[in-house]
């Protein structure tokens, strides 16, 4: 509950902002959620979107206010129920599975039902970690977990608006192909301190906060099984086993409560960072943000990656959290290559492996008389280790304002007062003691807690590596 | 000005280059814990590597006697024991990654350890990488083994006992 006590003050905080940052509000609101327009077809960015988000319900199942509504506490109605059925229903007309999700001892015997969104209930995965008050909204019922309620069987976002729509099967290639299409056009461009595209400097709302920008990588507006069908075996059963401890053990591992690294994927998350301050340089681009732990991206303008080790990186060979980010400009575009990333999780969606890289464009969004609004940011990700093919997610910066005008970029020290006891999340007073097994933190540490509620479960036989 | 910058860069060279030639470490923490004057060389397998920043670690299991498989521990788990070294970067720089001794990496190296008994040491000597999936011979270690690796520049340590 600090957590969401913490979420709903910056909200609060959000709200009460200056009017400076309202008009940046009712500028966003006719920025949807698309690709960049560009004045040419390129080869690898700005493709259009096949279905746009913001026109898709979420799943549930969850509890959301009324739009419009004043919230409860100040004498607006009951949140709405959003799903097929409240928690001990059925949907109408849908059958249950004979075992799902909340009933069952064992989920990796159940791997042929996972391909079925009955199994989940039709939650989202989002929703899946809602069901016990994840976020503060509890739909597991009264004989939980079999009592959980149900998402929405009817909804679910395409997945061919999720895979990328480009024929690239490397971020390399990818980059490659920008690059050379870039100077084809007579660039890269090269700024100059005097030259840059100075407004991009300053301080960007969360794109998670902006009107009509929803994206897929929430995790409430897609079925279980799509996603599943996005990543490989290994790392669909990891997807299952996070789903079935937030939604039947109620063992919930969410790295940042635990001051464990936010990892990668988590600067697309809903709630792991508000704010982004970026700052343009001729030879660096640093985008700063972060709500538990700082996320820094430095964005190295005209650096080339040493392709020599398992990965493409810049420094040695020691993967790193965020990964090394080179880049280039084409006008007033920004093109990025993210590569050398420490596998890690994003609670609520899919693990990610060491092989993960990333192709991100950011691109000047200006309204008819050509004043600056923020940044459309599109990423295409190539992990070939956890992903069956190249995802992508597209969304919008909208400006909020210039450095001087809002509050500073807090730097983060997250101290733990949150530990895993019995596996579960607990907050513990100084002074108390109890038992800790220390983490192995690059070891799926999460997995190892969660081992424990595993003991009478058949799971997939390791291969041994200690025996010669 | 130009000067003095040069000779700073070649003044930070040369401590790095002493620093990997000799295995010093630029301590973050106190060694006192470990008991340096005592040190164990040991065969294992690695179950993991933390690449910290600051001081890298190898979680190993070491190899039992007839070097076929790891010591275990009461519940069955491989014996973890860990030794901490250089930075990640300065120790990717010699050749010890999470890339290139991944899980189940036969190695050999001398450790100073922990005065408490517990399984834990800080490097001392070279590291030694067989080649995968090759034990040494029963009695030796990986420095016997034809194309093995060899991190660093000094030999395998020598084991010695504290003379307290």
């Amino acid at each position: 509950m600090p957590q969401v006590a913490t979420r709903f003050a910056r909200l609060s905080s959000l709200f009460a902002l200056t009017a400076l940052t309202a008009a940046t509000l009712l500028a966003s609101a006719v920025m949807a959620q698309d690709t960049v327009k560009l004045d040419f077809v390129s080869v690898g960015r700005g493709a259009p979107l096949t279905a746009d988000m913001n026109e898709y319900q979420v799943i549930g199942a969850t509890r959301r206010r009324i739009p419009g509504s004043p919230p409860p506490a100040q004498g607006g109605p009951a949140p709405q129920f959003i799903g097929g059925a409240e928690p001990g229903k059925t949907p109408p007309g849908i059958e249950p599975l004979p075992i799902d999700l909340f009933t069952s001892k064992d989920f990796y015997k159940d791997r042929a039902l996972w391909t079925d969104k009955r199994y989940f209930r039709c939650n989202a995965p989002a929703a899946i970690e809602d069901l016990w008050g994840g976020n503060g909204v509890g739909l597991i019922g009264d004989n939980p977990p079999t009592s959980a309620a149900w998402g929405d069987c009817a909804r679910d976002y395409p997945r061919e608006a999720i895979v990328s729509p480009y024929q690239f099967k490397t971020a390399q290639e990818h980059y490659d192909a920008l690059l050379a299409e870039t100077k084809k056009r007579g660039g890269p461009t090269q700024y100059t301190m005097a030259t840059l595209p100075a407004d991009w400097n300053g301080v960007y709302q969360h794109p998670g906060r902006n009107p009509r920008n929803q994206y897929w990588y929430r995790m409430r507006h897609l079925q279980m099984p799509t996603v599943l069908s996005l990543l490989t075996p290994e790392y669909q059963t990891r997807m299952v086993q996070e789903a079935y401890h937030n939604g039947n053990t109620n063992a919930a591992q969410w790295p940042s409560q635990y001051c464990w690294p936010e990892g990668f994927m988590r600067r697309w998350h809903e709630a792991a960072v508000w704010e982004h301050n970026i700052m343009v340089s001729p030879k660096m681009v640093q985008i700063m943000a972060g709500v538990a732990r700082n996320f820094v991206t430095n964005i190295h303008i005209g650096r080339e990656f040493n392709l020599d080790g398992a990965v493409p990186r810049l420094g040695q060979d020691v993967p790193r959290w965020y990964g090394e980010t080179i880049g280039f400009w084409d006008g007033e575009a920004l093109i990025t290559w993210t590569s050398n990333i420490q596998g890690w999780k994003n609670h609520g969606a899919p693990e990610f492996s060491n092989k993960m890289q990333s192709i991100e464009i950011y691109t000047a969004n200006r309204d008819a008389s050509g004043k600056f609004l923020g940044l459309n940011h599109e990423s295409i990700f190539y992990d070939p280790e956890s992903l069956v093919e190249p995802v992508r997610i597209v969304r919008n910066f909208n400006k909020q304002g210039e450095f001087d005008e809002v509050d500073p970029l807090v730097f983060i020290e997250c101290t733990q007062s949150i530990f895993p006891i019995d596996g579960r999340a607990t907050p513990v007073s100084p002074g108390q003691t109890f038992e800790y097994t220390a983490p192995d933190m690059l070891g799926r540490p999460w997995a190892k807690i969660w081992e424990q509620f595993e003991q009478n479960m058949e799971k997939p036989k390791e291969k041994d590596i200690f025996s010669f | 000005m130009k000067a003095f910058a040069k000779l700073t860069t070649v003044a930070a060279s040369t401590l790095a280059l002493l620093s990997v030639a000799t295995n010093t470490v630029q301590a973050h923490h106190s060694f006192a814990m470990y008991d340096m004057n005592s040190t164990t060389v040991m065969t294992g397998v690695v179950i993991r590597i933390d690449p910290a920043p600051n001081h890298l670690q190898i979680f190993f299991a070491p190899m039992t006697d007839d070097h076929k498989t790891v010591l275990r521990d009461a519940k069955g788990e491989p014996l973890s024991w860990a030794v901490e070294m250089g930075g990640s970067a300065q120790m990717a720089r010699q050749g010890v990654s999470v890339n290139s001794f991944p899980p189940g990496t036969i190695f050999s190296m001398g450790l100073h350890p922990l005065r408490n008994g517990e399984n834990a040491g800080t490097l001392e000597g070279g590291i030694f990488k067989c080649p995968e999936r090759t034990p040494p011979p029963v009695g030796k270690h990986c420095d016997s083994v034809e194309g093995h690796v060899h991190i660093g520049n000094a030999p395998l340590a020598v084991a010695k006992k504290s003379e307290k």
